[in-house]
């Protein structure tokens, strides 16, 4: 699907607005839009929301033997996916501009920036090491993917525990949750991506920008802060050139909104703790994040079902229900190793529109083989239409069949070539006759 | 399966029909089934009373209702299609039952429909017609002679990018939607090319319908505020242009938060704003 | 969650003998859902089932591509999305079950050349993942105005290995049971749209857990229906 145009005098106005200092959402340049963390009943399972942008990320962990070069370092994946959910311009599976800019970088922001202590995922050297692997989901795109996946990121990341394993000679063991309780990961600092938009050839700029400044915008900037000011990646993408004065200062606002951004991190995680520590069964998850007092929004408690009579239903039913009509009844011995048990349907995988290509492309043997299945099929209704038919038996449409006669006269086996269009014509009539038996049941 | 599925159904006793007079004004959910005031006489309770009524019981008089979005006919059945409030509008004639039952829902896809006004972006100029995007399942054709004056030699001045406000000529599920910016007389009437100033925005095709409501305060309230221009398109798409930035975009928000604030919110929102 | 939810009906199984007894014991989990929280999407719901939560946003009717086009009814896709990894088999196999559910509901005749498709996150599994994904993608579709005949609604039950019928089961559940049957109910007559069923269960058992599910289902329509009244209280 086509993402709407943006029209000439939404761009005119968007670029006024931003030369008197405002933004369509009342914002000021250097503003944030809100974040709100919520955290899954899952470790590792979080949704950040960046106002309307939203991003699902999860955490998950594997046992794998390390890179060859890398023995005594665990593997850590990033996969930002943009689901066709967060805008219809997105289609799925294609791995866009866009997407590869991103993925690479989160993985600069994330991996390269060593803030996960890789060494500590080592379990065997050179044999097991945990594989990390973050997911990030695209929920809704208004704009800043970036900031708002490194943040579900590297939240997600904190929040995840991985089950706790130990090493005895050769032997390692998994511990259950159950077991023993799992352990998080050591994280040394906490990288978090600020985007600047510039407008004009840079004489302006904003702080986050949102879809529809993203549209009119002349340059991106990021740069990747952790709370201690380090610098831990910085991309200008767009084309524009800024003087050193400008990077400087938009490091200097990254400085202060990735202090803000952290302590909300730093909080959310606490508070997520706390319940899920509690003694007497604290409610979390997202069941509880969700606004009750919103319209939009609608809970329920724990419904009970009656189920008391489903018994007596059910039995009705079978009472009610007519045998299954003589279809089923005994299995007929045609020849020698040849038995059939019903009539059977059509087969319904035909329609499958994706499977269907490739089935072609693997070789038209297939084909035959279903087509073959048919004509069989064919030939054993007509034979239940006169009992002295012969049953039709061949591998291909064009070679000379085999026509076997039921068990009664095994001698008189001949040979003969029997056309497509004529086999059909003798099938319609059963057929028919079937679709009667249907009717009446 | 769905044979033992369908018996367990009748045991159940399935969902009754209800009658449209008692349910106008509420919720109505897709696969509910509707009597007019016609099948309530016959099986409906309370027709009882309605019969008196009638001049002649015997000969049923042909009452014309129309069946609008949301609802669709099956047979002799009015079932509803989408999630909404039941609405209904008396015929011109006035009483006697009749007239336009329509289901009021909250969509923000537009599908386009004969004779209405939108607010289309020219996307493509190719040879005599222009593509629009009007917001529905494909792009609206316009030709650059439907436009108020528009000669052969006389072209307007119409680019990629701009905004259009005209109406569907042409309008239905199997052909492409067509439009124009001439009424029957020629005349522009208020269609043609929006200016280049002001803010485009979207919001869902139900508030559109309430603003354009015969009687809408929230319009005569916005309009106390600040002089201003404003363009509302049945596809879910508002121009408005005020004298300032800043007014514009306050219009903008006000009209964005009106459609989930009830009718008293909005007055202390006014009153607030006039006051500052 | 797991302890709470008593499992007091016993139903016989055994063909021949007296209806079970039963008792007030299947229930529901608490139920939630949130409709049009996203902004791009023409229609969008999170579901949630006890732990079990899925995201659907719905867009149409939208352009189709000439590859997809059908001339006479819209062209419905779904798709499933996993919350690790890449989309495997299990997730074109409930996609193809979804989609099948969600065509026979869809009035896709009123919009032909069009494309409506449904996108499905999951957002955590705690069991009756199905169910909640079709739940979601029937809000979804509701709130993005799609025609419908009627409304549908998933039900999952699961029979354990003494034949205790469990409604709405969690993975622990799902896991010890002997049979997972999941069905899709509309709200007009509580027909039957889709079943897709694992393990091994007696003829009179699946009858048990449809009439069990078509039970259930009124509880969810009800949901449905007041969460809809909820939405539209202020128009």
């Amino acid at each position: 699907m086509k993402e709407t145009p943006l029209s000439n005098c939404e761009r005119r106005f968007l670029l006024r607005a931003i030369e008197e200092k405002k933004r369509l959402d009342g914002r000021q340049t250097y503003d944030y839009r809100n974040i709100k963390i919520s955290f899954g009943t899952d470790y590792g399972c979080c949704i950040v929301e960046l106002g309307k942008t939203r991003v699902l990320g999860q955490v998950s962990c594997e046992l794998v033997s390390p890179k060859l070069n890398r023995a005594t370092e665990g593997i850590l994946f990033f996969n930002l996916e943009l689901s066709q959910m967060a805008a219809p311009a997105f289609e799925p599976g294609r791995q866009s501009d866009l997407l590869v800019k991103l993925n690479r970088l989160l993985e600069r922001c994330l991996r390269n920036s060593k803030c996960i202590d890789t060494e500590s995922l080592c379990v065997v050297a050179g044999e097991k090491v945990w594989q990390i692997r973050v997911d990030l989901h695209l929920l809704n795109h208004d704009g800043n993917i970036i900031d708002a996946a490194s943040i579900a990121a590297i939240v997600a990341l904190c929040h995840f525990r991985r089950p706790d394993v130990s090493v005895q000679g050769d032997e390692v063991t998994l511990y259950t949750p159950e077991e023993r309780d799992p352990v998080p990961l050591s994280i040394h600092h906490m990288p978090i991506c600020v985007s600047f938009a510039f407008f004009q050839q840079g004489t302006y700029l904003l702080v986050d920008p949102n879809e529809r400044e993203e549209r009119v915008m002349d340059g991106l900037l990021v740069i990747a802060m952790n709370k201690h000011r380090e610098i831990c990646t910085i991309q200008s993408s767009g084309g524009i050139m800024l003087l050193k004065d400008q990077v400087l200062r938009c490091s200097k606002i990254a400085g202060v909104k990735v202090a803000e951004i952290t302590e909300l991190i730093q909080k959310a995680l606490e508070n997520d703790q706390k319940v899920r520590h509690r003694k007497e069964g604290g409610k979390f998850g997202f069941a509880e994040s969700i606004a009750n007092q919103r319209i939009t929004a609608f809970k329920m408690e724990k419904a009970p079902i009656d189920t008391s009579d489903v018994g007596e239903k059910a039995e009705e039913i079978i009472a009610e229900a007519e045998p299954p009509s003589e279809v089923v009844s005994n299995p007929v011995l045609w020849t020698p190793g040849t038995a059939q048990i019903g009539e059977g349907i059509e087969n319904s995988w035909g329609d499958l529109e994706d499977s269907e290509k490739e089935d072609e492309d693997e070789g038209g043997s297939e084909e035959a083989v279903i087509l073959d299945s048919v004509k069989m099929d064919a030939g054993v209704i007509s034979n239940i239409g006169s009992q002295d038919a012969p049953i039709v038996l061949s591998d291909s449409e064009e070679e000379e069949m085999i026509i076997l006669e039921p068990d009664k006269n095994p001698k008189k086996i001949r040979t003969q070539t029997i056309s497509v269009k004529q086999e059909k014509a003798a099938s319609k009539k059963p057929m028919k006759k079937r679709k009667k038996k249907r009717a009446v049941n | 399966m769905a044979e033992a599925a369908a018996i367990a159904a009748e045991s159940l006793a399935g969902s009754k029909a209800r009658a449209a007079r008692t349910v106008l004004g509420q919720v109505v959910l897709p696969g509910e089934e509707l009597l007019l005031p016609e099948q309530e006489d016959a099986e409906g309770p309370g027709g009882a009373g309605e019969r008196l009524l009638r001049l002649n019981p015997g000969a049923r008089s042909r009452v014309r209702v129309v069946c609008g979005p949301g609802l669709r006919r099956s047979g002799d059945r009015l079932l509803v299609t989408k999630c909404g409030r039941l609405r209904h509008k008396e015929p011109g004639g006035g009483g006697g039952g009749g007239g336009v039952y329509w289901v009021d829902s909250q969509q923000k896809r537009y599908v386009p429909v004969k004779g209405d006004h939108v607010i289309g972006i020219v996307t493509a100029k190719s040879g005599d017609i222009f593509k629009v995007d009007v917001g529905g399942s494909e792009p609206a054709s316009l030709s650059y002679l439907a436009f108020e004056g528009a000669t052969k030699r006389n072209r307007p001045n119409v680019q990629v990018g701009d905004l259009i406000y005209g109406q569907f000529l042409v309008a239905n599920k199997d052909m492409e939607p067509e439009m124009v910016c001439i009424d029957s007389c020629g005349r522009a009437n208020g269609m043609g090319v929006i200016g280049q100033d002001g803010l485009l925005f979207k919001v869902t095709l139900g508030l559109i319908r309430k603003l354009l409501a015969p009687d809408c305060e929230i319009i005569q309230e916005v309009g106390k505020l600040y002089p201003l221009e404003i363009v509302f398109g049945m596809n879910g798409r508002i121009w408005v242009k005020a004298k300032t930035i800043q007014q514009t975009l306050i219009l903008a928000n006000i009209l964005e938060a009106c459609e989930h604030m009830t009718t008293d919110q909005r007055k202390q929102i006014f009153s607030r704003l006039a006051e500052s | 969650m797991e302890g709470a939810m008593q499992v007091d009906t016993q139903i016989r199984t055994e063909p021949g003998a007296e209806a079970g007894p039963g008792g007030p014991g299947c229930s529901l989990r608490h139920f939630a859902c949130e409709q049009n929280l996203l902004s791009r999407p023409d229609g969008s719901a999170s579901f949630l089932q006890g732990d079990t939560s899925v995201l659907a946003g719905v867009y149409g009717p939208a352009e189709v591509k000439i590859s997809k086009e059908i001339f006479n009814k819209a062209t419905l896709e779904v798709l499933l999305r996993p919350k690790t990894g890449l989309p495997g088999v299990a997730e074109k196999s409930r996609e193809r079950l979804i989609r099948n559910t969600c065509e026979a509901v869809v009035l896709g005749a009123l919009h032909p050349r069009t494309s409506i498709t449904v996108v499905l996150q999951v957002i955590s599994d705690a069991g009756s993942l199905l169910a909640c994904c079709l739940n979601a993608a029937c809000m979804a579709l509701v709130d993005a105005g799609v025609p419908m005949r009627a409304l549908f609604c998933g039900v999952t039950c699961a029979l354990d290995a003494d034949g205790n019928l469990v409604l709405d089961p969690t993975v622990k559940q799902e896991k010890e049971a002997r049979a997972v049957l999941t069905f899709a109910l509309d709200s007009v007559e509580w027909k039957l749209l889709m079943s897709t069923t694992k393990g091994l269960y007696t003829n009179a058992e699946l009858q048990q857990c449809l009439a069990a599910a078509q039970a259930a289902s009124q509880q969810v329509f009800r949901f449905f229906r007041e969460s809809l009244q909820r939405r539209y209280s202020k128009s």
